[in-house]
């Protein structure tokens, strides 16, 4: 009698705690949603379609991705703040979204509306030119024939690369061109074509590595391009920035804690799941990482602090009519 | 050019039983649409985008394509038994399927409508593939200056050649850049027409738009010509003997077939023209150019093959601007770049260069298409003509059903439907008014392209209009263009003369 009564109370005991580690560990039950702020078919949703069936692996529940593009990936952002969604939904970015489109814009969201699980990717943008220019595929040379050649015309695709060739023209004491594009499809029938003299590339450049037809003038990532080690950083040719984009996966700020650390386990397994590296690493050319939610968010907030330095050198943000 | 294996590799993808599936899916979908008149196939491919966004993009294009082809076919199935096409398209059949049908042979009809469709889309497509690829390589290497020139011209030939008057094709135009403008600013990133609304950042979402303005708005237009007639009732197809299409008389068409082809392709590589005046002209030209020309009207074969046969010819030849140039000629062909759009692939010249392989399966997939119509259309007579009967108070309300849930699947939400009641009731009224409505849809879509590349080749040329002459094809739009504006004003004074005179006397 009394051992059944010990087996019920354990019984119950069990089943109590299990209930309460079930509750805890219960997330995800449902099925998630990756959020992508760009539109289908660029390298941030490529890479975001093949993390989503790594996390669903991962995660035990379906991933599905939705497209939210615009405003460089604000526009996502801006639903996300108003998410309650505690985790189901979560977004997958570039850091230059959170960094510097709240200084160049009035967004709806600022960088503390988020959490930032992990960092799994570095990017591995540059400024890039074309085969056969006469100023050949060096940085220097081309300042040098921007100085005698005013009207050298540069194509830009995002608010932070406008900053910063504002920032370089008026270090340099030079008269660009500055046109607008969307996206490496935009830009690379400009340079290809000799229609523009040098531009912004996200990571389309990586694309064209072994012909040679898109040379890398200056890295803009913190350190060389793994694609192009003989292009100098913004650092090393004497600018002192480092717009450095990393690939950031994030949360409402208001996300429960355990639901925020199911994720950045998943993720960090992940970041060594062969297909991910793959997609990563082969096709669009960026190297995986995995850093972890202090770093990440340590990280952005020191470049928002340089942006906002660099803008008040510049008197403001940059206006197109210049 | 595309190497030769990459060419039967392309084949090989489009050969797989998926493949096939989806395309048959697609043909099968379009012919029912085509045949049940009240839905067309503008409201069937806008209907039909949310049930692709489940598909792989090769499929989702292969599936719309085929849906767009079948619909030209199975039109001329209720032409021929009812008198009214289930496409307008199809209106000239009936001048010729009708009597005969109604003399007797409307199974005789039916075949020759259906050989007349098969052969032109055939021909068409293989016109596009052959065509296409030098075009696109081409085009491959324009500039933005040569890309707004272009497109400005294109824009200014619809609006003056999709009928009505040259003014109300403007206005409708016009409507379209201004809806195409609302957004970020692609330069400063300064919100334009938002009015707060943080849905609208990245321009009004395409599909609502589209379903407002051709689906649900069509709905409203057949209601209210439903309340006025009832629908008659359709030839039935009997068991007579002497009722079938023997061999010999199938090749006495042939040459109407090909020259028909001929006109229906040219017509479709126009942008803004349409299958209507493809169809109306070759019949026209059939009938002109006959020996017996007395006998057009009262079912002579020759009358069925030539409508039909043009009708098929005008949609592929009108994708030899899309992939060729980037822009849409025709209200399907503005659909496509949508669904390209949300599979993520920019339609256009690029595609040879980033997606040779799926442009070549979806040629391949083009090809496989027609022969599954054939099939389809053969095997399915006695079928389709049942269709004919379905009643109009069934169809609407089933497609305006499709319509909402359509916008609730993408996720649009409340926002969604609000903007597909407003663009129903805009669509109404310039369907009521006789606004050109592919010049209205075309305008919309390619305003972001247009405004992007003019105003590139501002800043590039910093704002100096000599630049055209050193860029020979952008100055010869641009020339074109004037001239083009010049003819149509004076067309449509002579017109408005004309009128006037008319009256007073």
């Amino acid at each position: 009698m009394k051992n059944t009564r010990l087996h019920t109370a354990l019984l119950a005991a069990a089943l109590t705690v299990g209930v309460g580690t079930a509750q805890a560990d219960d997330f995800p039950s449902k099925p998630l949603t990756l959020v992508v702020g760009f539109g289908a078919g660029g390298s941030t949703d490529i890479q975001a379609r093949v993390l989503a069936n790594v996390l669903e692996e991962e995660l035990g529940q379906p991933v599905n991705v939705v497209n939210q593009p615009g405003a460089g990936g604000g526009v996502a952002l801006t639903r996300l703040t108003n998410s309650q969604d505690e985790g189901y939904t979560f977004a997958f970015g570039t850091s230059m979204t959170i960094t510097y489109g709240p200084l160049a814009t009035e967004t709806a969201y600022q960088p503390d509306d988020f959490r930032y699980v992990a960092g799994v990717t570095l990017g591995q943008s540059a400024i890039v030119t074309g085969e056969g220019r006469p100023f050949g595929d060096s940085w220097e040379s081309l300042i040098e024939y921007a100085r005698e050649n005013p009207g050298t015309s540069y194509a830009t695709q995002t608010a932070l690369d406008r900053m910063i060739i504002e920032y370089i023209s008026q270090q340099e004491e030079l008269d660009l061109r500055i046109v607008p594009t969307s996206g490496g499809a935009g830009m690379a029938p400009l340079i290809l074509s000799g229609d523009v003299d040098f531009a912004y590339s996200g990571g389309t450049h990586s694309g064209y590595a072994e012909s040679g037809e898109m040379p890398v003038l200056l890295s803009l990532a913190e350190d060389r391009l793994v694609a192009f080690p003989e292009a100098p950083t913004l650092r090393e040719a004497g600018y002192d920035i480092n717009p450095a984009e990393i690939r950031v996966v994030m949360v409402p700020q208001n996300t429960p804690d355990s639901h925020v650390e199911r994720l950045a386990v998943a993720l960090e397994a992940a970041t060594q799941d062969e297909r991910f590296i793959e997609i990563t690493e082969e096709r669009i050319l960026m190297p995986v990482v995995y850093l972890p939610e202090e770093e990440v968010t340590e990280t952005l907030r020191s470049q928002t602090e340089s942006y906002k330095a660099l803008l008040e050198e510049l008197g403001g943000v940059p206006d197109a009519d210049e | 050019m595309p190497e030769l294996s990459a060419i039967t590799s392309a084949f090989g993808d489009a050969l797989t039983l998926h493949s096939i599936g989806i395309i048959f899916g697609g043909v099968l979908l379009g012919y029912l649409v085509g045949v049940i008149p009240g839905l067309n196939r503008s409201v069937a491919i806008a209907i039909a985008i949310p049930l692709t966004f489940y598909m792989s993009a090769y499929a989702a294009i292969a599936f719309l394509i085929g849906l767009s082809k079948g619909t030209a076919a199975g039109s001329a199935v209720s032409a021929i038994l009812l008198n009214t096409p289930g496409e307008p398209s199809s209106a000239a059949t009936c001048l010729d399927g009708y009597p005969m049908a109604k003399s007797g042979q409307p199974r005789k009809a039916l075949k020759i409508g259906l050989l007349a469709s098969v052969i032109g889309d055939l021909l068409s497509t293989l016109l596009l593939i052959v065509v296409v690829i030098p075009f696109a390589s081409i085009a491959l290497k324009f500039g933005p200056y040569e890309l707004a020139a272009i497109l400005i011209f294109a824009l200014v030939f619809i609006a003056g050649m999709a009928g009505g008057s040259f003014l109300k094709g403007m206005a409708a135009g016009g409507m379209g850049v201004i809806l195409g403008t609302v957004g970020l600013d692609p330069e400063t990133g300064a919100m334009r027409f938002t009015f707060g609304y943080a849905e609208l950042m990245e321009g009004v979402p395409i599909l609502p738009l589209v379903i407002g303005t051709l689906a649900l708005s069509e709905m409203f237009v057949q209601l209210d010509e439903y309340r006025r007639t009832k629908g008659g009732n359709s030839v039935r197809l009997g068991n007579n003997p002497d009722d079938d299409l023997s061999f010999s008389e199938f090749k006495k068409t042939l040459p109407t077939i090909f020259k028909s082809t001929g006109v229906g392709a040219f017509v479709g590589a126009l942008p803004g023209l349409g299958p209507s005046v493809g169809s109306f002209m070759s019949y026209g030209l059939a009938k002109r150019g006959a020996k017996d020309p007395d006998s057009f009207g009262k079912g002579n074969p020759n009358g069925i093959a030539a409508a039909e046969a043009a009708d098929n010819a005008v949609i592929p030849a009108s994708y030899i601007p899309l992939f060729g140039l980037g822009i849409p000629g025709s209200v399907s062909a503005a659909l496509l770049v949508g669904a390209f759009m949300i599979h993520g692939i920019q339609v256009g010249p690029l595609m040879l260069r980033d997606h040779p392989q799926m442009l070549f399966t979806l040629f391949a997939g083009m090809v496989i298409a027609s022969l599954v119509m054939l099939a389809i259309g053969w095997y399915g007579l006695r079928l389709f003509a049942k269709v004919t009967d379905v009643p109009q108070h069934i169809v609407i309300p089933v497609v305006i059903f499709l319509c909402l849930a359509g916008i609730q699947v993408q996720g649009y939400g409340t926002f969604g439907l609000l903007v597909v009641f407003g663009f129903a009731i805009f669509g109404y009224f310039l369907k009521k008014f006789d606004y050109s409505f592919v010049t209205f849809l075309v305008a919309f879509i390619v305003t972001p392209m247009l405004e992007m590349n003019l105003r590139q080749s501002v800043i590039l040329s910093g704002g100096d209009i000599g630049i055209l002459l050193q860029r020979p094809i952008a100055l010869f739009f641009v020339i074109a263009t004037g001239l083009m504006v010049l003819h149509l004003m004076w067309s449509s004074y002579r017109l408005y003369r004309q009128r006037r005179r008319l009256l007073s006397s």
